[in-house]
């Protein structure tokens, strides 16, 4: 995957992809929507795919779940990862299930020494499964249990250095975490091991206010604030130019603002390169 | 401290039912309270549940109006929560939950939409097919033409409506600010949809050829789904209809029966 910025692909954008080819490095597609077996939308990411470089990042595989893998969930994913040939495959540090029943969203883990060996375990077992290595990343954050005994950078390299998986860091999710939490940017930057992050993520978020208090809620639907570019060019300076995705899922603007946000990105990785220089 | 199991099992019920209290005391309060903690996760999720639904049911959302349907869509929810980690699975039971609400009310219709748009999602996203092997069947003696199995493509799907169910689907899935007013007593459809290299099609069927498919996708032999389809429309033409359906990729696969033997 080549240390530029690509984009997160939607549906909406599939045939102006194919026909404008956008100076993007690379796409970023979600696993679950593509794993039908046929039809146009897995007619035009074959067409994509065979132009450019491609992740797939799951939001259903529910890494940190306790009841047992979902096995045809897993099944589809590697038989899109047979089909697609990507260059990355990603999930999610969180958990949406049990008992059979999904939330659908990215639920927060405990940062404890048992979550720790669960999540490790399967993200082996999915890694065994598909053949390959896969990247985890860190989600964005509304609560923190009593039982962590550990901080959540710390969480995030052991479950590298215990399951050899990757580190797909999400930047507006370090600031997001950071903001809600009152924890510290840079203090989860300098703890994520360097050599294990091989992808970056860049989305924007809302602030709400909660009885007078501010909280930022991680929405992917519209730009990435000044705060996140500020920290992003911080990431760059540690851990060197990394594959960078602009995440843009609702409110969905038209391509060129898309190609605009990852021409921004590349313009930071050159003047971080030329700096460093 | 719970184990990992009880901390997830309390908050998927804080999540899919609102019951909180046992999960209070294990998050950290902070500048907010761990109920509007929580209330960030169950909003979340159930606004990505219900959105999927919008996107399956654009009909269903449409006649029924957005508030009705977020209405539906939670009640649905709490008794079909989802249980794939792909969004696009939680719509499966919808159908059933209309019948359920509107069966025995003069909107019982609705069902019959839900239906179709579920079938147009199925035909959308099945597997391709390569096409009909005629020089297979060329090599079959006619003699055992009977006890042939046709297949049908991965993505055909049969509909069958007491009401214009095509005609009310049309209009409120087009752009159209004023859908046009349909005569539910207007008659029936008999639907056959199917994935072509355009996109989904949809074509009415007469009600041999109805019968005659259904027989078919139901696994019976030739002689069998022809005799369904006469006794349906007596002027039912088999050999044009076989001609048709393979034409038109809706049938692309045989296997021949062995004959069961009764003498034994």
């Amino acid at each position: 995957m080549p240390a530029a910025a690509g984009i997160g692909l939607r549906k909406q954008h599939h045939h102006e992809v194919l026909a404008a080819l956008p100076k993007v490095a690379w796409f970023e597609a979600h696993s679950e929507n593509y794993f039908s077996e046929g039809g146009p939308h897995i007619d035009c990411l074959e067409r994509i795919r065979s132009q450019y470089p491609l992740s797939l990042h799951g939001v259903g595989l529910s890494l940190g779940s306790t009841d047992p893998l979902n096995r045809e969930h897993l099944e589809r994913l590697r038989r899109a990862v047979v089909r697609f040939e990507p260059a990355l495959v990603s999930e999610h540090l969180s958990w949406s299930s049990v008992g059979g029943r999904f939330a659908n969203d990215l639920l927060p883990l405990p940062y404890t020494e048992e979550a720790l060996r669960q999540v490790s375990s399967r993200i082996s077992i999915v890694q065994d499964f598909l053949g390959r290595q896969i990247l985890v990343e860190n989600v964005s954050s509304y609560l923190q249990f009593q039982c962590s005994q550990m901080a959540e950078w710390d969480f995030l390299a052991a479950v590298a250095a215990r399951s050899g998986c990757g580190i797909l860091l999400d930047i507006n999710n370090v600031y997001v975490a950071a903001h809600n939490h009152g924890t510290d940017c840079m203090r989860y930057l300098d703890a994520v091991p360097r050599a294990a992050v091989q992808e970056l993520h860049l989305a924007g978020h809302r602030s709400v206010s909660v009885d007078g208090r501010e909280l930022l809620i991680d929405t992917h639907d519209g730009p990435v604030s000044e705060a996140v570019w500020s920290l992003y060019r911080d990431a760059l300076r540690r851990y060197g130019p990394l594959p960078t995705l602009i995440e843009w899922d609702a409110q969905i603007p038209a391509l060129p603002v898309l190609v605009a946000e990852a021409d921004k990105a590349n313009a930071m990785q050159r003047s971080v390169y030329a700096d460093a220089a | 401290m719970p184990t990992l199991p009880e901390l997830q099992r309390d908050f998927m019920q804080a999540v899919l039912e609102g019951s909180c209290a046992p999960l209070l005391g294990e998050i950290v309060a902070g500048a907010i309270t761990p109920m509007q903690r929580l209330a960030i996760y169950a909003n979340n999720a159930e606004t990505n549940f219900i959105e999927s639904l919008r996107l399956s049911y654009p009909a269903i959302r449409r006649l029924v109006g957005d508030a009705y349907f977020t209405r539906c869509a939670r009640e649905y929810r709490a008794k079909h929560p989802s249980r794939s980690g792909d969004l696009q699975h939680v719509g499966e039971a919808f159908p059933d939950y209309w019948v359920d609400r509107h069966g025995r009310d003069e909107f019982r219709y609705l069902a019959d939409i839900a239906r179709l748009e579920w079938l147009y999602q199925e035909a959308l996203t099945g597997a391709d097919h390569a096409p009909f092997d005629l020089e297979r069947l060329a090599a079959i003696a006619p003699a055992q033409y009977d006890g042939l199995r046709f297949r049908l493509h991965p993505c055909a799907r049969l509909f069958a409506s007491a009401y214009p169910a095509l005609a009310i689907w049309e209009a409120n899935v087009g752009s159209a600010e004023e859908p046009e007013i349909i005569d539910l007593g207007r008659g029936g459809d008999q639907l056959l949809l199917n994935r072509s290299p355009r996109g989904v099609e949809i074509q009415r069927l007469g009600d041999g050829e109805h019968a005659f498919l259904e027989q078919l996708a139901a696994g019976e032999a030739f002689a069998a789904a022809i005799g369904a389809a006469q006794l349906r429309d007596l002027d039912f033409d088999a050999a044009a209809g076989l001609q048709r359906f393979v034409r038109g990729r809706v049938i692309v696969d045989f296997s021949l029966a062995i004959a069961r033997s009764l003498d034994r």
